[in-house]
């Protein structure tokens, strides 16, 4: 049967609004391009020749995972903003590629002294080919599947890359400075914004990766000053609903709904469901995609029966009343079984059609 | 100041982070003639447990680590030729990078930093280091633990090849991988004797295997 990418799409926006109409729980997995040179075949050479290709290649890997998401991995505030940032500034050489994988920025290479940071200028994303080609592949989704990936922004993710390790003697002795970088970087940001609207059209929600709001990497306070204060402000300019991804452990999610309008969190930290369960009740409007369900964990070492039973308990404790959807981070690697990754949509459709059978759950 | 006074104020100024004020007191220490290696344990080593019992209770953070580290790094820099002078051997050897495809330092640079900073020696191979890598230098080297660091989970099927071939090649030090991708699961799988979820458990886990206290 073909993939029905209406149907998913429906489905997720009634996840995300808490519709009680949703028929099922819905798969949503990050399948990066590792995962995407595996299943199709190419390199990730191959995949960036062409926004077809790229395309292309992601819709058969999503169709083969039986998700109800899609994106263009690549168009995230990683590796290819990095990217950007070291062609501006001409330090291409920074940049290692390899052949199934995305290519990687040396961290903090490219701005290695204050001096880098002072003159550190903001990409014009529309003149890098890889962003580009990027964006013009979610534009083909849009056009082929009717199925538009968000956009995908971040400010500590890629702060962490321009500077490297060296961002947490300057949160304590430097913290100005570290500040300008930020402003650097969420400059560059809205301009990746701007590019996405001219070329693609609206998106419907921006995906953000706060790695900033992890606790064993910094107080909740640095966190809001790093990171926190910016996606504010980008909710302030863009009024576009946010999705917060973080895969650290353990993520502030608790304290960052408290204090920011968050429409969905996307993580797998804590392993405990009982945080979760306490999540929902606290923030009944936020949508939770994942939970506890973790790649390195019993999709990489389980069994397909151990990987159902986490879907069963994520399903049973989080999908009554919607605003849930199933999905292990963080990214699926190459050695993941794929028998335990389709084991996901056989149990969300065993387990997580509503109404829900919850005398079967238990 | 009597001799203890400095150690602790020693101390005091590494578990802030405080490289200049450290340096102070490490010479005033040495013009009062203390034993380096009464220095080492009660001044450096302390401050370090000091500073991870902070983290531990979530007081300090990866930022305040870093500074003590760099702190205790100074100090031994000065230590060091005074300590190797009272034949006062290093607590190990260790062997230490990011796999293969991975360029995430920030963990490595951490442990690096602090197990230096106590007197071990280390080895960085740095990032993207490739398995026949580790096996070379670790032939050479001799190190008692290798360290594997990573922050992808991608990073996990180069962390079984290096492991793999580490052991293929009879390599009889313990290795000890490191990274919140993991898992008591994943280290079983990856074949590694031990696992850290970040740095500074990293640290006191390379401490409990060379059986330092």
């Amino acid at each position: 049967m073909p993939h029905d990418w209406e149907a998913s799409k429906l489905r997720l926006l009634g996840t995300f609004i808490g519709s009680p109409n949703i028929d099922r729980v819905p798969f949503f997995p990050l399948a990066c391009e590792e995962m995407i040179c595996r299943i199709s075949g190419k390199t990730f050479r191959e995949l960036i020749s062409s926004p077809k290709t790229y395309g292309n290649a992601a819709i058969q890997t999503y169709e083969f995972l039986k998700a109800d998401t899609i994106a263009i991995p690549t168009a995230y505030a990683g590796p290819a903003e990095a990217l950007a940032f070291a062609e501006t500034n001409n330090k291409e050489d920074v940049i290692k590629w390899f052949d199934y994988k995305v290519f990687m920025a040396e961290q903090g290479a490219i701005c290695k002294t204050e001096e880098d940071i002072e003159k550190l200028e903001i990409p014009d994303h529309s003149k890098i080919s890889l962003w580009d080609t990027c964006y013009s592949a979610i534009d083909f989704l849009r056009e082929k599947i009717k199925f538009q990936p968000s956009c995908a922004l971040g400010i500590w993710s890629v702060v962490q890359q321009l500077r490297g390790p060296q961002v947490y003697r300057d949160m304590r002795k430097n913290p100005e400075l570290l500040l300008q970088l930020c402003e650097k970087v969420y400059q560059s940001q809205r301009d990746l914004f701007n590019f996405y609207n001219e070329r693609i059209g609206p998106s419907g929600n921006i995906f953000f990766t706060g790695y900033a709001f992890n606790k064993h990497m910094m107080s909740f306070e640095d966190a809001m000053k790093f990171e926190g204060q910016f996606i504010k402000r980008l909710q302030n300019e863009t009024r576009v609903p946010i999705v917060l991804h973080n895969c650290g452990t353990p993520p502030y999610f608790d304290e960052i709904c408290n204090n920011l309008e968050i429409s969905a969190i996307n993580g797998s930290h804590p392993l405990d469901i009982e945080y979760w369960v306490k999540f929902k009740e606290n923030h009944p409007n936020t949508t939770i995609i994942g939970a506890n369900i973790d790649v390195s964990r019993e999709l990489l070492n389980g069994t397909p029966l151990e990987v159902e039973e986490k879907v069963k308990e994520n399903i049973r404790h989080l999908a009554q009343g919607g605003r849930y959807a199933v999905g292990p981070i963080c990214c699926l690697p190459w050695g993941v079984s794929l028998n335990n990754i389709l084991t996901i949509p056989k149990a969300i459709k065993k387990w997580g059609t509503y109404p829900l059978q919850t005398q079967l759950l238990y | 100041m009597k001799d203890n006074e400095i150690l602790e104020k020693l101390k005091i100024s590494i578990v802030k982070g405080k490289s200049e004020e450290a340096l102070d007191f490490m010479h005033q220490a040495i013009n009062a003639n203390i034993d380096p290696k009464q220095i080492l344990n009660e001044a450096i080593i302390r401050g370090a447990e000091d500073v991870g019992l902070k983290y531990e209770e979530g007081e300090f953070f990866l930022a305040d680590l870093l500074l003590a580290a760099d702190a205790m790094i100074d100090c031994m820099d000065i230590i060091k030729p005074k300590l190797i002078e009272g034949k006062h051997k290093s607590l190990g050897k260790i062997l230490i990078g990011t796999p293969e495809g991975d360029i995430h330092d920030i963990g490595k640079t951490l442990v690096i930093a602090l197990l230096k900073g106590q007197g071990f020696d280390v080895i960085d191979l740095g990032v993207d280091v490739p398995p026949e890598t580790f096996v070379e230098v670790a032939m050479n080297e001799n190190p008692d633990i290798i360290g594997i660091s990573g922050l992808l989970t991608m990073t996990i099927s180069k962390m079984i090849e290096t492991v793999t071939m580490l052991k293929r090649k009879g390599i009889k030090a313990k290795i000890v991988v490191g990274g919140g991708i993991l898992s008591e699961k994943s280290c079983k799988h990856i074949g590694a004797d031990a696992w850290a979820k970040d740095g500074w458990e990293g640290v006191k886990l390379i401490k409990d295997l060379m059986e330092v206290n």
